[in-house]
């Protein structure tokens, strides 16, 4: 217990002793971070509008004429089934009629003696889904069943804009993965920096009986307080650009930004952990090998 | 006890020991003597195990060189107390705390080290300037805050390597003085030196190497 108060405060002393290190460190922390924070912020957000226009997406199933009411309901029942399928709503041909009085304002009775207008089905998609929505074996199910006369959809749109998608996931990853190996191997040469301007207090170390872990606690506990001072910034001019930012993005694209404090400096203060563990863990172990 | 056995190391560039059989017994102070570049730093270096021979093997106590793991070099060396002639002090921390690292590196209680640390600094008379920074001592000072560095942790053995080297006559005979004060209590000592005026005529043994090779033990 002793031992890991003094290894700890070291690693706290560290910061101030290595002050110039300690402030390219952070500095360097910060600005992945702020990067990292911004692609993933965009990433959500996207995430966002994603799940809005996948709130659009509509299929319009068409019955034949023959088809009963009841045939209909076990048909949509089926369809609930089909993976990529949120929620249906029937459209008999009574409703149809409705709908179009409501609309036209004529009664299509009076206009042609008959009910021409078809039974229907909208089909609404799900919204969460991380990975592409295929729309083309949804289709491929439905016209399957033989009562279903025509399905409408909106492929060529909704495939564009799935596939954009995708592709900005895969974009947004990747530069997350370099940012983060830049920074792990810009926070590892930093460290070393401060190592080799340590060599005598590793030495003495050495000399005294200190073991690997023990001389490298000190310094991966220093690169963990660097990288948690950077996320600590990074997050407050993330939050703070968010904050008078939201409202002119709200009143230009009329799209609302908002994004937790708490959740974004969890998500900076891990990845500036990580980054920092491992570079500062690259540096001293090359060091001591 | 120090024991050598046909002991040789070269160093790329040149220089080193060539069949080097050497015995310090138990509680022995001896003063390993010669010019400068004759050898001594690598033996003392061969036998903290900071160098490995290239021929031969180098026991201290119950550790071989022939065999012992990389991993099991830092608890030899805590039996074992080292002494420099540039003193080896942090100069990012007081005198305590350069005492107490040994302390903190073997795991002692918080209370262990500051009596311990609190008696060393007694022993070499410097416990009025345990706030004081390395820079802020002298030469004397600095190589007596090495010595209790090295006896706090109660060793074995200590290994000196030239540490009257930068001190002047007077302050020089009392740092042996100290040392042979340590070795009466029980700790053995190989001191390296090549000022023969001041070891001789002490009743030590007197190791000589010359060129990498002992002449006379």
């Amino acid at each position: 217990m002793d031992k890991m108060i003094f290894l700890l405060s070291e690693g706290l002393k560290n910061l101030w002793r290595h002050k110039l290190t300690a402030f390219t460190a952070v500095f360097s922390i910060f600005l992945t971070l702020t990067v990292a924070g911004s692609l993933i912020i965009v990433s959500d957000n996207t995430g966002k509008i994603i799940q809005y226009l996948r709130d659009k997406y509509k299929i319009e199933v068409f019955f034949k004429q023959n088809v009963s009411n009841e045939r209909i309901e076990e048909i949509v029942k089926e369809f609930k089934s089909i993976r990529g399928i949120r929620s249906t709503t029937i459209i008999t041909k009574n409703d149809a009629k409705k709908i179009f009085k409501s609309q036209f304002g004529e009664n299509v009775l009076d206009i042609v003696g008959f009910n021409p207008l078809p039974a229907s089905c909208v089909i609404n998609l799900v919204k969460r889904q991380k990975d592409k929505l295929n729309i083309r074996p949804i289709i491929d199910r439905l016209r399957k069943f033989s009562e279903v006369d025509e399905v409408n959809y909106q492929g060529r749109l909704i495939n564009r804009i799935e596939t954009t998608y995708q592709t900005f996931l895969k974009i947004s990853i990747m530069l997350l993965i370099i940012i983060l190996i830049v920074s792990v191997l810009i926070i590892s040469n930093t460290v070393r920096l401060t190592i080799y301007a340590k060599k005598e207090l590793i030495k003495s170390f050495q000399l005294v009986g200190a073991t690997r872990a023990f001389i490298k606690t000190p310094f991966i506990l220093e690169g963990i307080f660097h990288g948690l001072i950077g996320a600590l910034c990074s997050s407050v001019l993330l939050f703070i650009i968010l904050k008078f930012g939201s409202n002119f993005i709200l009143s230009v694209a009329g799209l609302k930004i908002d994004y937790s404090f708490f959740k974004l400096f969890l998500i900076l203060s891990s990845l500036g952990v990580v980054i920092s563990f491992f570079g500062s863990n690259r540096a001293i172990s090359k060091f001591l090998k | 006890m120090i024991q050598l056995d046909n002991v040789s190391y070269s160093y790329e560039k040149g220089g080193g020991v060539s069949n080097v059989n050497l015995t310090i017994q138990d509680d022995e102070f001896a003063f390993l003597i010669g010019p400068t570049g004759s050898g001594k730093t690598t033996l003392l270096r061969l036998a903290y195990m900071d160098l490995f021979p290239t021929v031969g093997s180098v026991i201290v106590s119950k550790y071989d060189s022939a065999n012992i793991k990389a991993k099991k070099i830092p608890y030899f060396r805590r039996k074992i107390g080292m002494i420099f002639q540039d003193y080896h002090l942090l100069n990012d921390r007081n005198l305590f705390d350069n005492i107490a690292l040994p302390l903190h590196v073997m795991g002692f209680h918080k209370d262990d080290i500051i009596d311990r640390v609190t008696e060393s600094l007694e022993e070499i008379g410097l416990e009025s300037k345990s706030n004081h920074y390395p820079n802020e001592l002298s030469g004397g000072e600095q190589q007596r805050a090495c010595v209790a560095r090295a006896l706090v942790k109660e060793p074995d053995i200590i290994l000196a390597d030239e540490p009257t080297g930068n001190l002047d006559p007077v302050t020089s005979f009392e740092l042996i003085k100290l040392l042979e004060e340590i070795n009466i209590e029980g700790t053995s000592i190989l001191m390296a030196s090549h000022n023969y005026n001041l070891i001789k005529g002490r009743g030590h043994r007197i190791i000589e190497i010359q060129n990498g090779t002992v002449r006379k033990s």
